[in-house]
């Protein structure tokens, strides 16, 4: 009896893992996919900057796009990330 | 070159350059060599061009005058109903993260939170008449001009607001989209376009 208790008491909490975890890593997931540098990201973020309004944070978005794509290039994957971040940083104010 | 045989190479150019102008134009249509993927942004020419045609048209065939009161609070909480059920998915809102659709949409959707340089008679014409090839449709054919008009007020609206004043305004609207395009139908504007279903 006490066996069958403790099996159905971890199976329901396996499940329970299954069902809290799972949204929240792919929410996660999919918040880093969009960071990564792969050429996708990049034309992407480059869309972004075409939209954005002349001025002081376009001009710095389009400075970091280039730095990221040079970095990629290199394939310094690091640098790549932070330049695109600090593009998507000028994009955001 | 003689005088004539100047003339007429002249006369030969300023006919035939047209002609190979648009075969080439055929040639690269045809071959399909534009790319037209919209995840491969436009080169900054064509990008600036298509920008000045569109806003170009707004303005020239928006010359409806405005003809309700734009600060009416009971317009805006309506326009942010209907905001954040038909726009608030590819125009963002108020403390709303970059969704899907706002990042695979080209050209982007512009974020509205931003403000627009666009007049109350111009923002209502994009509402009312869309803008082709670029994913923003035309609510007109499904929302008469007064539902649409309370869209525009919460537009001049929507840049002053936080993200806790925008869930606030729209929890205030005393009616839900779905009853406001009832109401809509009763006073005799659109419909869907489902009448007549099985």
């Amino acid at each position: 009896m006490h066996i069958l208790i403790r099996v159905r008491v971890t199976i329901a909490f396996l499940v329970w893992l299954v069902f809290a975890g799972a949204p929240r890593d792919l929410a996660i997931a999919h918040e880093g996919h969009q960071m990564e540098c792969k050429k996708t990201s990049m034309q992407a973020i480059k869309a972004d900057i075409q939209a954005m309004n002349d001025g002081e944070a376009k001009r710095v978005a389009v400075k970091e796009m280039k730095m990221a794509e040079e970095m990629m290039d290199k394939n310094d994957m690091n640098a790549c990330k932070t330049h695109l971040h600090n593009a998507m940083d000028a994009i955001d104010k | 070159m003689s005088h004539t045989t100047r003339r007429w190479f002249i006369a030969a150019l300023l006919a035939g350059t047209p002609m190979v102008l648009m075969g080439v134009a055929a040639l690269v249509v045809y071959a399909g060599i534009y790319d037209i993927a919209a995840d491969e942004p436009h080169s900054q020419p064509v990008f600036w061009v298509m920008q000045m045609v569109r806003d170009r048209s707004i303005a020239a065939h928006a010359t409806e005058a405005v003809p309700v009161d734009l600060s009416e609070p009971k317009r805006i909480a309506s326009g942010a109903v209907q905001y954040e059920e038909m726009c608030s998915t590819c125009h963002l809102a108020p403390g709303m993260k970059r969704t899907e659709i706002s990042w695979g949409l080209y050209p982007r959707a512009p974020e509205l939170r931003r403000g627009s340089q666009l007049t109350p008679a111009e923002q209502f014409w994009v509402v009312k008449h869309g803008i082709k090839m670029t994913g923003m449709p035309s609510w007109g054919v499904t929302h008469d001009d007064e539902l649409l008009w309370d869209i525009v007020a919460f537009l001049r609206k929507i840049p002053e607001l936080t993200a806790d004043e925008y869930q606030a305004l729209v929890r205030s609207a005393s009616k839900t989209h779905e009853e406001m395009m009832q109401e809509m139908e009763m006073r005799g504007g659109h419909d869907h376009g489902d009448h007549g279903q099985q």
